[in-house]
């Protein structure tokens, strides 16, 4: 009982959370007031603030050993809305704050408002949305209470489904209503669930429904008709397979940082809420049968879109496609780090481990991609050779990414390829090992295809001069991703703080 | 801690450090042109801890904090030396051959990550650090391989290769992970995991993975085919650093896992047939092959079994001294490889008529092989005389002396043929070539009593004539080899890819249908009936699964 009047008291450092919502929700409506070319502006100025709250939080968690909270007008749950930070959303603001910055420095120029006039609808909308984006991300990874989450869920659709189609050629328009059209019917699935729950329990907060779950010998059918609802609603905004048919057309579609940003942080962040939904909402309710269905999907989705990604014939194509099969490995994490097992902890430090990964990596390659296409203007794969020697950089980054996918060391790919494998050995599930396995040598399949052209010495015809900023950004984040590789023991201590069986364990 | 054990310490740092140094100056575009012509300095660090390891100093440097862990044993100091020693003069090798060449810039910077790889996996202690530094040592070989990107051979040969190295990575790491998962205490130092494995639940499938990674990196039978597509297209150094020292990363990876405290009769006499099909195998389709290139391969096929054999043999018999038996086997193996591969570089530029000396140090290599009496190819035969024992195996042993003898005569008679017509070998290649030589024939004799070894007993009557006589059936053989060559069948090199690479073009079948399943399930009524269909059995599983 203690540790749950701890989670319903604001603690010290309690209002970095606040700071960390609040901020760039600020960015996004002045943004919205003073409009035109103060957007871009008002975005970078925030970025470093964002950035340094996401760290403190960070610190703040893994100094104090505890989760932040912090009780909006200190009205406890249920009556009050909550705001807690464990280890996982502590890394994930941090790894948000930092490739929303990433992309935004590559943006600019891209998205720069030109000399001369006012005001032009694709920069204030890129730059708007994106800080819009970014507010939504920091509220689902903060936000201690179900409803909330759906407000965030619904924010972070209506600032990603626009950075789509930003640029309004038809395919894209398509692609962007594809999306909206699926993440609505997952919103309605996720709504609908949270009212069931509400309606059996009176309440919404995370450890409220914990703590009332637990409590509960059997299972009331609208409670296993809400999380089978909201599961679905979150898998949908999530693409894993087989409901990612609107993820390849968004993200190859969307301006390059806009995919970038989509691929590493946006599917995540409904990824995050599964998480959350099974392992700290009800934990007693993940049963062998659901968390074995999540990684049967799980291990479809890293086949399907490995293979798939194998076949495409344009570069942004095939790394949409290797984020399907990437967000398998995700789920691989349900079977093996539910409970109290020995295994458990690390599988919880892989699945984590593979989400950051993932987000540098991905997010590294889609700026190469488009470096790549701004200088050839195209990215057919068949027509890729020789452009090592124009773009060095991007080519590096972009295999430095591949490396992290393919679980090569060293990488955070590798870290969490690593950990899921143990913890699939020592659990005695071998299939899911032998699906990563797979997994990672098709990976090394459609890396080699860009790559070893990429390398070879041929003449390109430019279109454009290279820009070795953005080739920069690219490279930096990929670098991120193998130094992730590098993470020391206390990183994977911070991982553990506030993991639902770690605080059993306390009680 | 003595001066000398600091200077040890240092050194081991250095042989990871002096070649990584040398990358990071390859960012500056002047220095990357240069790099050719400081290929040679960067094993020399490694090469000074091997004669120090040598020495009687047992040298180790760990640091958990940074994750590194690096020991430097016997086996490991025999194997080092002379791996330092190859990647030296071959670079120099390497500098001459690489001048006015396109690539050269590209060739150093995968030259050094190869070498950096090369040279780790000896000195590396811990599972991690090992797993790192054999995929150092095999993917950027690559570049290596496919040096001239316009040559379709060495693409195909780059594309086979990749395929092969990614393939042993993965199990590679399937093995170790089940050899880590076997280790109660969470150590990840290779001999405590090591140590750990005979009680290990996974011990089965851990060996089983294990050897089948490494097994893939030195080209047993029926993984051989990338051996002789890559050492056919490679330039020669590079050709010659890869068969010499490349591949003694997978031997050095048995030595290190495989459990000799332990006897294990059923692996250990798998692991002797597996590596005995592959020394007699390597022989008779090499026999059918004209490049010398590929005959050299079909060789590293062939030895590379006997070494396999030598470990299995310590394996059934839960006998750890194979470890250094086998470490010098495969020393001897990589001057010889390696300089043979610079032999065949200097012939193709020397005139026919000057190529006497040329042919007659390699000939003296080549039987070398074949364990021509006072040579190092003798001294390695006489190392695992014992662990072979004197009944079948150890005849089998003596057979593929025999089938190694002809198939290096082969070899030289293909290596003739390929001379110039009117040239000199400029003496940037001429004299590594000669270095590298007189190495492969001076150099056993000096780790011989490292490795355990009595001089005298290689001088012995009874021990030359027993390195004799399969030299001398293997000779009378190759004349009848000579007279019915025409015979063979012609067989393409890498002999089993082909028909792999037709079944994996028929695997294409299987992604053309998941893309139309794929396509399928894209479509929005398949997709929401998806959609509903999750929601309502992960409820049902829900309630009724717990």
């Amino acid at each position: 009982m203690l540790a749950m009047a701890l989670a319903l008291a604001t603690t010290g450092g309690g209002y970095l959370l606040v700071l960390a919502v609040i901020v760039p929700v600020i960015g996004m409506l002045l943004s919205l007031v003073v409009g035109g070319r103060h957007a871009e502006r008002i975005a970078f100025a925030l970025m470093p603030a964002g950035l340094g709250l996401a760290l403190a939080i960070a610190i703040e968690v893994w100094v104090t050993g505890q989760p932040l909270v912090y009780i909006l007008g200190g009205w406890p749950p249920p009556l009050g809305i909550a705001l807690r930070a464990d280890g996982f959303s502590a890394v994930m603001l941090v790894t948000a704050a930092l490739v929303i910055a990433a992309a935004g420095y590559f943006a600019r120029g891209g998205f720069a408002t030109p000399p001369g006039v006012a005001e032009k609808r694709a920069p204030l909308a890129f730059w708007t949305l994106l800080q819009g984006l970014w507010a939504a991300l920091a509220v689902v990874f903060l936000g201690g209470d179900l409803f909330n989450l759906y407000v965030a869920l619904e924010l972070l659709t209506f600032a990603a489904v626009p950075l789509v189609c930003l640029d309004g050629r038809p395919e894209t328009l398509a692609a962007a209503l594809r999306y909206l059209l699926f993440a609505l019917f997952g919103s309605v699935l996720y709504l609908l669930g949270a009212a069931l729950l509400y309606g059996t329990y009176g309440t919404l907060d995370i450890v409220l429904l914990a703590d009332r779950t637990a409590a509960e010998p059997l299972v009331a059918p609208a409670v296993g008709f809400a999380a089978g609802l909201m599961t679905a609603g979150l898998l949908a905004k999530t693409a894993l397979f087989p409901l990612h048919l609107w993820l390849p057309p968004a993200h190859a579609n969307a301006p390059p940082p806009a995919s970038a940003v989509l691929s590493a942080l946006v599917v995540k962040a409904s990824f995050f809420l599964i998480v959350r939904l099974w392992f700290d909402v009800m934990p007693g309710l993940a049963s062998a049968a659901v968390t074995t269905l999540l990684a049967a999907l799980g291990a479809a989705a890293i086949l399907f879109g490995s293979v798939l990604a194998l076949r495409q014939a344009r570069l942004k194509l095939l790394i949409a496609y290797s984020t399907v099969a990437q967000i398998g490995y995700l789920f691989l994490m349900f079977p093996l780090a539910i409970g109290g097992h020995p295994w458990s902890a690390e599988a919880w430090s892989g699945g984590v481990m593979q989400t950051l990964s993932h987000a540098f990596a991905k997010a590294a390659m889609f700026l190469a991609a488009g470096v790549v296409y701004e200088q050839l203007g195209h990215d057919r794969i068949a027509e890729l050779r020789g452009i090592g020697r124009a773009m060095p950089m991007a080519i590096f980054a972009f295999g430095l990414g591949g490396l992290s996918l393919m679980g090569l060391p060293p990488s955070g790919g590798f870290a969490a390829k690593w950990l899921l494998m143990q913890a699939s050995v020592e659990s005695g599930q071998w299939a899911w090992a032998v699906v990563m396995l797979v997994g990672g040598l098709l990976a090394g399949g459609y890396v080699y295809r860009v790559v070893a052209p990429a390398l070879d010495r041929a003449t390109v015809a430019l279109k454009a001069p290279a820009s070795r900023r953005r080739e920069a950004v690219a490279l930096a984040l990929a670098l991120g991703a193998v130094l992730l590789g590098f993470a020391p023991p206390e990183f994977f201590d911070l991982l553990q703080i506030g993991r639902p069986v770690a605080m059993a364990a306390l009680r | 801690m003595s001066g000398t054990g600091t200077l040890g310490t240092a050194l081991l740092v250095a042989t990871l450090a002096v070649p990584l140094a040398l990358l990071l100056a390859c960012l500056s575009r002047r220095l990357r042109n240069n790099m050719p012509a400081l290929l040679v300095l960067a094993p020399l660090p490694g090469l000074a801890a091997a004669l120090l390891a040598l020495g009687g100093m047992p040298l180790a440097f760990d640091q958990p904090q940074l994750g590194i862990s690096l020991a430097l044993d016997v086996p490991g100091a025999l194997l080092l030396g002379v791996a330092a020693l190859l990647w030296s003069v071959t670079g120099a090798y390497a500098f001459t051959d690489l001048r006015g060449k396109t690539n050269a810039a590209r060739f150093s910077v995968c030259w050094l990550l190869t070498l950096t790889g090369s040279l780790g996996v000896f000195i590396v202690a811990d599972l991690l650090g090992f797993y790192l530094f054999f995929a150092l040592a095999s993917l950027p070989a690559y570049g290596l391989i496919v040096h001239d990107d316009d040559d379709p051979a060495a693409r195909r040969a780059g594309g086979v290769y990749m395929a092969f190295t990614v393939l042993s990575e993965a199990f590679l790491l399937l093995g170790f992970v089940l050899l880590a998962a076997g280790e109660s205490h969470g150590s990840l130092q290779i001999r405590d995991v090591v140590a750990a494995l005979p009680q290990s639940p996974w011990r089965d499938a851990a060996l089983v993975f294990t050897v089948a990674g490494f097994a893939l990196k030195i080209g047993t039978v029926p993984a051989h085919g990338w051996m002789p597509l890559t050492y056919a297209a490679a330039p020669i150094p590079a050709a010659s650093v890869l068969s010499g020292a490349g591949v003694k990363a997978g031997v050095i990876g048995l030595i290190r896992f495989l459990p000799f405290d332990t006897a294990m009769p059923g692996a250990g006499e798998m692991l002797v047939v597996l590596g005995f099909f592959s020394a007699f195998y390597g022989v008779a389709i090499g026999i059918t092959q004209a490049n010398p290139k590929t005959v050299l391969a079909y060789s590293s096929v062939s030895q590379m079994g006997v070494i396999a054999a030598v470990l299995g043999m310590g394996l059934a018999a839960g006998d750890h001294s194979v470890a250094l038996d086998t470490a010098f086997y495969a020393a001897t193996h990589v001057l010889a490889k390696g300089a043979l591969f610079l032999a065949v570089g200097v012939t193709a530029v020397t005139a026919a008529r000057r190529l006497r000396p040329t042919l007659l140090l390699a000939a003296v290599l080549a039987l070398g092989l074949g364990g021509l009496p006072l040579t190092g190819g003798a001294l390695a035969k006489l190392a695992v005389k014992a662990p072979l024992g004197d009944g079948v195996v150890g005849l089998l042993a003596n057979l593929s002396a025999v089938a190694t003898t002809l198939l290096m005569l082969h070899f030289l008679q293909c290596l003739a043929r390929t001379a110039a017509h009117e040239q000199q070998a400029p003496a940037g290649l001429a004299v590594p070539w000669q270095a590298m030589a007189l190495a492969s024939v001076a150099v056993p004799w000096l780790l011989y009593p490292f490795a355990g070894g009595n001089v005298a007993d290689a001088l012995a009557l009874a021990a030359l004539f027993d390195a004799l006589w399969p030299v001398l059936i293997g000779a009378a053989l190759a004349l009848a080899l000579r007279r019915w060559q025409n015979r063979l069948p012609p067989i393409p090199a890498g002999d089993i890819v082909e028909p792999a690479e037709r079944a994996f073009s028929a695997s294409y079948a299987v992604g053309s249908a998941m893309e139309r399943a794929d396509g399928w399930l894209r479509q929005w009524p398949a997709a929401g009936l998806s959609l509903l269909a999750i929601a309502v059995v992960l409820g049902a599983a829900t309630l009724f699964g717990s």
